[in-house]
C-alpha cells in the first residue's frame, strides 16, 4: 500500500473520492451536436501541422512559372537603406509592386526582397510573423565584399512586423522600413504591408 | 527594368523560393509541432488563456501568438512575454470596441500598434470616423512610425488626421513617410520634418477645416 | 496496436464513424471529469465538445507510442482551464442545480442529488489547479509521471498540489458537518 493509496486517506476525504467518482449523467442532445460538429469539419489530415505558419508553403504553378521566366512581371521588393560606414545615406534602390497574375490575387502570397546593408556581419536573417520570428528559419545570403545582405520570402498579403537579427542575436529594425513600435521586449521592430501600395 | 536585370531576378526568385521552402521545413517543423514548448509552465497557461479570451471576443490570436514567438525567440523571461501579449490583447481590444466589428485584421493591427505608442482612442476614432469606405491601415501604420521616431504625439495625429481629411491616399502618406524619415535622418526635428513634409501632401478633397497654429520656423532640410 | 490507435488511423483514412467509436470509448469518464472539474454540465459540455472537435482536428498529430487517452486528456485538461478561466470559475459562486435534483435517476439508496452537490460544493471551492491535481490523482486515478507528462509539472509540485487539496478538503468537511 502506497502513500498514495486512496485508503490512505483521511475517511472524509476517502468519501469526496468516492463520490466524485461516480458517472456523471449527460443530456445525449450533447454528444449528437459533437459527431454533428465532427462531420462538418475537414477531414483531419495525416500530419497535418494545424500551426498558422504551415500554411505559407510557397509554390509555383507551372504557368506562373513560365511567365516568370519570360520576364512578364515582376517581384516584390522591399529595399534596405544603405549606410556607408560613417552613417550616410547612399542611394537606395527603387521599391517595386509584387504581382503574379495568374495567381488566385487575394490570397496568393508574394515573394518579398529584404534587403540589408551589414558589412560588419557574420550572418544575418530576418524574422516576424511570418516565420515564427525564428532566427534560423530565413537566413540571407551575401554575394560578394560590399556587404549586402539579401532574401526572397513569400508573404501573404497583409500587415506584417519583423525584424533583421544580425549574427544570431542583435536585432534590429529595417532601416528603410516603417518602424513598429517598441515591442515590448526593448527593441523597435518593422511593419511591411504586403499586396497593398509598395513602401 | 531591363530584360538582363528581370531574368536574373527570376533566377534569385526561383532559387530562393527553393531555399525559402527548405528551410522552413527544416527548421520550423519542432517549432510548428509545439510553438509554445519553450515556455515554462506558468507563462504558457496565462498565454493560452489570453489566446482563448482572445477567441472568444472574436479578436484575431495571431498577433498574441506572434508577440509570444517574438519573445521566446529573444530568449525573454517568461513573465515578460505574458505582459507583453496581455498589452497586444489589451490592445486589439479597445482598437476593436474603436474601429467597430467590421475592422479588417489589417486594420485593428494597425489601430492596436498606434493605442500602444499612444495615441487615444478619441483620436483613432476621429481617424475612423473620416472617410470610413478607405482603409485607414496606412495613415496608422505611417503615425505609429512616426510616434516611434520622435514626433510628438499630438503633432502627429492632428497632422495625419488633417490630411486624411483632405483625402490624402496610401502613397501620399507613405511618400510622406519617406521624406520625414529622410529628413529625420540627416538632423532635422522630427516634428519639423513632418510639418514641412505634411505641406508637400496635395489636398485631394474638399477643403479642410482652417488649420490651427502658425507655421513653424526652420530652415527645410532636403535631400536632393 | 491497439483498438484506439486502429480507430485514429481509421480515421485519417476517412472514415469518420471510427472517431464516433473514440467518443463513446472517452465520452463518460471525460464528461465526469469536466463536470467535476468545473461545477455544472453546461459548461462541461462546452468543454467536452472543444476538446473532442480539437482531438478530431489534430488527429494527425497523435503518435502510437501515446497512450491515445493521455493524449486526449491533456487536450480535456486544457480545456477546462481555458473555459474556467473565460467564464471566471474562481469568483463563480455554485450553482444548484435544479435540474439534476429533479430528474435524478433511481441509484443506490445511498446515492441522492443531494450528494452530488455537496461534493461540486467543496470541490469547486479548491483552487483550480489544487482541483485539477486531485481528480487527475483520485478520480482518474492517473500516476504522478502520467499527470507530469499531461500537465507539464513535476511530480513534487503535483505531489504537493494533492496534499494541499486533501488538507483543504477535510478542512472544509470539518467546517460544513459543523453547520
Amino acid at each position: 500500500m502506497t502513500e498514495d493509496d486512496i485508503n490512505s486517506l483521511d475517511p472524509d476525504v476517502q468519501w469526496i473520492v468516492a463520490e466524485a467518482r461516480r458517472p456523471v449523467t449527460m443530456d445525449v442532445a450533447g454528444r449528437e451536436r459533437l459527431m454533428e460538429a465532427v462531420r462538418a469539419e475537414a477531414q483531419p489530415g495525416r500530419g497535418a501541422l494545424e500551426w498558422m505558419f504551415s500554411r505559407r508553403t510557397f509554390e509555383i504553378p507551372p504557368f506562373a512559372a513560365a511567365a516568370l521566366a519570360a520576364g512578364l512581371v515582376g517581384i516584390g521588393v522591399v529595399s534596405g537603406l544603405l549606410f556607408h560606414r560613417d552613417g550616410q545615406q547612399a542611394d537606395r534602390p527603387r521599391a517595386e509592386v509584387a504581382e503574379i497574375p495568374q495567381l488566385p490575387g487575394s490570397i496568393a502570397p508574394r515573394a518579398v526582397k529584404f534587403v540589408l546593408i551589414a558589412p560588419q556581419a557574420a550572418r544575418v536573417s530576418v524574422v516576424g510573423d511570418f516565420n515564427g520570428w525564428d532566427v534560423s528559419a530565413d537566413p540571407m545570403t551575401t554575394q560578394g565584399a560590399d556587404g549586402t545582405w539579401t532574401i526572397f520570402v513569400p508573404m501573404q498579403p497583409g500587415l506584417h512586423t519583423y525584424s533583421f537579427v544580425v549574427d544570431g542575436t542583435h536585432f534590429m529594425p529595417d532601416p528603410a522600413a516603417p518602424m513598429a513600435p517598441d515591442d515590448g521586449y526593448g527593441h523597435k521592430s518593422s511593419v511591411v504591408l504586403v499586396g497593398g501600395s509598395s513602401l | 527594368m531591363s530584360m538582363a536585370r528581370r531574368l536574373m531576378a527570376v533566377l534569385v526568385f526561383g532559387v530562393c523560393a527553393v531555399s525559402v521552402a527548405r528551410a522552413q521545413d527544416r527548421s520550423t517543423v519542432a517549432q510548428q509541432i509545439d510553438p509554445l514548448g519553450r515556455l515554462n509552465e506558468g507563462a504558457r497557461y496565462q498565454i493560452e488563456l489570453l489566446l482563448d479570451s482572445a477567441r472568444v471576443a472574436g479578436l484575431p490570436t495571431a498577433p498574441l501568438e506572434s508577440k509570444a514567438l517574438e519573445g521566446i525567440s529573444k530568449r525573454v523571461e517568461g513573465r515578460r512575454i505574458v505582459v507583453a501579449v496581455r498589452m497586444v490583447f489589451r490592445s486589439l481590444r479597445d482598437a476593436r470596441s474603436v474601429l467597430g466589428t467590421a475592422a479588417t485584421a489589417d486594420e485593428l493591427n494597425a489601430a492596436a500598434s498606434s493605442l500602444r505608442v499612444g495615441v487615444t482612442r478619441a483620436e483613432l476614432a476621429h481617424l475612423a470616423q473620416t472617410r470610413r469606405e478607405k482603409s485607414v491601415t496606412i495613415p496608422l501604420v505611417v503615425l505609429s512610425d512616426l510616434i516611434t521616431r520622435g514626433v510628438p504625439r499630438d503633432t502627429a495625429s492632428q497632422t495625419i488626421l488633417q490630411l486624411w481629411q483632405r483625402g490624402a491616399a496610401d502613397d501620399d502618406f507613405l511618400g510622406l513617410w519617406r521624406g520625414v524619415e529622410r529628413d529625420i535622418v540627416s538632423g532635422t526635428d522630427p516634428g519639423v520634418a513632418l510639418l514641412n513634409r505634411a505641406r508637400e501632401v496635395p489636398p485631394r478633397g474638399p477643403p479642410s477645416p482652417p488649420e490651427s497654429g502658425s507655421r513653424p520656423e526652420g530652415t527645410e532640410n532636403r535631400n536632393p | 496496436m491497439s483498438s484506439d490507435a486502429a480507430d485514429v488511423q481509421r480515421v485519417l483514412n476517412g472514415d469518420v464513424d471510427a472517431f464516433s467509436r473514440l467518443v463513446d470509448r472517452y465520452y463518460e469518464r471525460c464528461a465526469r471529469f469536466a463536470v467535476r472539474m468545473l461545477g455544472n454540465r453546461d459548461d462541461a459540455e462546452d468543454a467536452l465538445q472543444a476538446t473532442f472537435l480539437r482531438a478530431y482536428r489534430s488527429l494527425g498529430k497523435y503518435q502510437e507510442r501515446d497512450k491515445f487517452s493521455a493524449w486526449l486528456y491533456r487536450i480535456l485538461v486544457n480545456q477546462c482551464r481555458s473555459l474556467a478561466a473565460r467564464r471566471n470559475q474562481r469568483d463563480r459562486v455554485f450553482v444548484r442545480e435544479e435540474a439534476l435534483l429533479l430528474n435524478a435517476p433511481d441509484r443506490s439508496p445511498s446515492w441522492t442529488g443531494e450528494d452530488e452537490e455537496f461534493v461540486q460544493r467543496v470541490l469547486a471551492e479548491l483552487d483550480p489547479l489544487l482541483r485539477e491535481a486531485f481528480l487527475l490523482k483520485y478520480v482518474e486515478e492517473m500516476s504522478y509521471e502520467e499527470m507530469s507528462t499531461l500537465t507539464g509539472v513535476g511530480v513534487s509540485a503535483l505531489k504537493m498540489r494533492v496534499k494541499r487539496a486533501c488538507d483543504r478538503l477535510r478542512a472544509r468537511w470539518e467546517r460544513i458537518k459543523d453547520d
